[in-house]
């Protein structure tokens, strides 16, 4: 240990104009805590690569496979967007998979200053307390936001441009992307195409057969051929039309930019969630293990199996529920994931929430969250 | 060093007080245990100030009381003569402190490890990393992982991390745990060296002889309470007493005394007595020694008034020196 002085000298400034200059008894976060919590975090590799891994790893490798096989063989793999893609990866994956994620980024900020004995340290700097806590908020979902973001991105990318852009199913060509109603009536205008084209499991039979003079002529069963005219070839088209369309929604339909907005927001939102609840819960509890223990059986447990049953006695309980609140905020064109969601038809049902209520249960569960990890933070003993 | 007494705590906590640290009946309990008792401690700015104690005393607890680590439950207290904790932010400016093992973010460089406390301090602390890292022998290893640090290291980066701030005071927990033979010269020729720039270093250490090597006053903590404390000269004088007698008869010359004013407390050994006397006791007493065994025919070789140090007076005034006997 050398004794080298230069640079510093004894104390000039006052202590007034020291804390004067850096506010430091604000609670409010300065940039460079921010900054550099954020450098702290971002330098734990192996939580980083698990939030890199699940967040943008999985779903690019999911679809760089799929994208090799449906160029290799393209009859037996099929397209590696689309609609059915960009759902299964979003709810499959990155929803639950990334809550957990974002909690574990949660509970981890929350408790490696008192587990690594850094806390001490920051605290005798005379910085507010408060402060240190809040500067975490930012510090993480500078991480984890742009880190889903770029995961969903690449999502987005693949299912719109991998997406098939007709159909094209036994010579048929059908426009991407029909609500029902075009649907139909593209089918209407195009009766030889829906008619003989596509699928049909009617009491009709055996749908069309095409003469020389390039009339229909439709089979009832197979008794025999018969000539229909205009109105009731459209008709028919509309019944194979109706009969297609969930087929075609699914398999042929790419997700749309609102849908896709929409679901980015939502994924955010459910991230964020997960983050602020493990800081707030890890704070509170001065260690990760067993906050990120609690949190993954909130996302796996919890929240699934109260979400779906109504408990008469516990209804309002399960309404505080915060992944039913954000199953009620899903997109409703996306299938329900483990914690709920809109669902199609046939779907699992969720316990009934109002919007309002379900916003009202995430801000209770964010504020609620940072308030008990900031006391916790300010009355903890460093 | 002129070091006020006990008597001057009158004085207010104003910015321009010459206490670096005042406490006023600062208590703090766990439970039924009461860890710091009714603590009135002032160290004077400029000097180096050790606080002593056996362990379990409360060394620790006073200081983490001090930094606002820990609440106290009865008391006020002051750093550079601000009152904490209400003006906590205002008092801990200027404060540097390293309490129990310095411990850091293993997977961060001392370096990153120093910026991220530099953040939560003013501006300029950041443009002082370098210097405090040069300062404590660091500077080439601070590009390393904490996690690879010896014990020693990490104890230089927490005193590197004091001086980020540029104090006027640190508070040094057992600053030498963990040094080698060379890191302990190293740190208390650096202790010194901050006290001749102006600053004020108060130091907790059961490492008596270098306690006494470095600070110029010290307290003694027994049981949560200081019972001693003032310059170490002005304390060891008051100290006991021992004056070995090198004699002819050992048995005989204890007889002789034990008649005698002087028969309070006699060791016998191969060479000669040594000799216990309270207090206070004049230099005359040794004369008289002499005179009351040479006039019983006991020839007297050498009389020698031993040096109290540091180590057997902080022993005469703990409870450890009842456990001890």
């Amino acid at each position: 240990m050398t004794s080298v002085t230069s640079g510093l000298a004894p104390a000039t400034t006052t202590l007034a104009n020291a804390v004067s200059r850096d506010n430091r008894g604000s609670w409010i976060p300065n940039g460079a805590m921010i900054r550099t919590r954020i450098m702290e975090l971002r330098k734990r590799r192996g939580l980083m690569a698990a939030m890199i891994v699940v967040n943008i790893g999985v779903p690019t490798i999911f679809l760089l496979v799929r994208l090799i096989a449906h160029a290799v063989a393209p009859k037996s793999y099929g397209p590696a967007g689309g609609y059915d893609i960009f759902s299964a990866l979003v709810v499959g994956i990155m929803y639950f998979f990334g809550f957990i994620v974002a909690a574990t980024l949660g509970c981890t900020a929350g408790s490696v200053d008192l587990t690594d004995g850094m806390f001490r340290h920051l605290v005798i700097t005379g910085r507010s307390r408060l402060a240190l806590y809040l500067a975490r908020i930012p510090a993480g979902l500078a991480l984890i936001v742009p880190m889903v973001a770029a995961g969903f991105t690449i999502v987005c990318a693949v299912c719109v441009f991998a997406a098939p852009t007709k159909i094209d199913y036994q010579g048929v060509a059908v426009p991407q992307g029909l609500s029902a109603a075009e649907f139909n009536h593209w089918a209407q205008s195009h009766p030889k195409q829906a008619i003989c084209g596509l699928p049909y499991n009617g009491p009709n039979g055996v749908p069309c057969f095409i003469n020389g003079q390039g009339n229909i002529t439709v089979i009832p069963g197979s008794s025999g051929f018969k000539h229909v005219s205009p109105t009731t070839l459209k008709a028919d088209a509309l019944t194979v039309a109706e009969q297609n369309y969930p087929a075609y929604q699914k398999l042929f339909w790419y997700p749309s930019v609102p849908l896709m907005i929409r679901t980015g927001l939502w994924i955010e939102l459910e991230a964020t969630i997960g983050f602020i609840v493990g800081l707030g819960l890890a704070s509170l509890m001065g260690q990760r293990t067993v906050p990120v223990v609690l949190m993954i059986v909130l996302e796996v447990i919890l929240t699934p199996a109260f979400s779906r049953t109504a408990i008469p006695h516990l209804i309002n309980a399960q309404r505080g529920l915060v992944g039913l609140a954000i199953a009620h905020l899903e997109p409703s064109a996306l299938p329900r994931g483990l914690g709920g969601g809109g669902g199609g038809p046939g779907g699992p049902t969720l316990v009934p929430e109002s919007l309002t209520v379900g916003i009202c249960v995430i801000v209770a569960w964010l504020v609620g969250w940072t308030a008990l990890g900031a006391w916790r933070m300010m009355k903890r003993d460093a | 060093m002129s070091t006020p007494t006990i008597e001057d705590t009158s004085r207010s906590s104003a910015p321009e007080s010459t206490w670096a640290v005042e406490t006023h009946g600062l208590t703090k309990r766990f439970g039924d245990n009461v860890a710091v008792n009714d603590v009135e401690l002032l160290v004077p700015r400029g000097c180096a100030f050790g606080y002593l104690g056996p362990n379990g005393a409360g060394k620790t607890t006073l200081i983490r009381v001090l930094l606002g680590l820990t609440r106290a439950d009865a008391g006020t207290m002051s750093l550079l003569g601000v009152s904490v904790p209400r003006h906590r932010d205002r008092a801990l400016a200027r404060v540097g402190a390293i309490v129990d093992e310095p411990r850091f973010h293993g997977h961060l460089s001392g370096r990153q490890n120093l910026e991220i406390l530099a953040a939560a301090r003013e501006r300029d602390a950041r443009d002082r990393i370098d210097s405090s890292l040069a300062r404590v022998g660091m500077a080439h290893r601070a590009n390393d992982r904490v996690s690879k640090y010896s014990m020693g290291m990490r104890q230089r980066l927490g005193v590197a991390a004091c001086l980020l701030g540029d104090p006027q005071l640190l508070i040094l927990d057992e600053p030498m745990n963990g040094l080698d033979p060379a890191g302990m010269h190293e740190m208390r020729d650096m202790i010194l060296s901050l006290v001749a720039e102006g600053r004020t270093v108060m130091l907790s250490s059961h490492l008596l002889d270098e306690v006494q090597r470095t600070c110029d006053a010290v307290a003694i903590v027994d049981s949560g309470k200081v019972i001693r404390q003032g310059p170490i000269s002005e304390l060891l004088a008051g100290a006991a007493m021992e004056v070995h007698v090198g004699c002819s008869s050992p048995d005989r010359a204890r007889s002789v005394l034990a008649a005698s004013a002087f028969g309070e407390k006699i060791d016998v050994e191969s060479s000669g007595l040594s000799i216990h006397l309270p207090s206070g006791t004049a230099k005359d007493a040794i004369a008289e020694i002499n005179r009351l065994l040479v006039e019983d025919g006991i020839a007297v070789y050498r009389l020698e008034e031993m040096q109290v140090s540091l180590e057997s007076w902080f022993l005469q005034v703990t409870s450890r020196l009842g456990e001890n006997v």
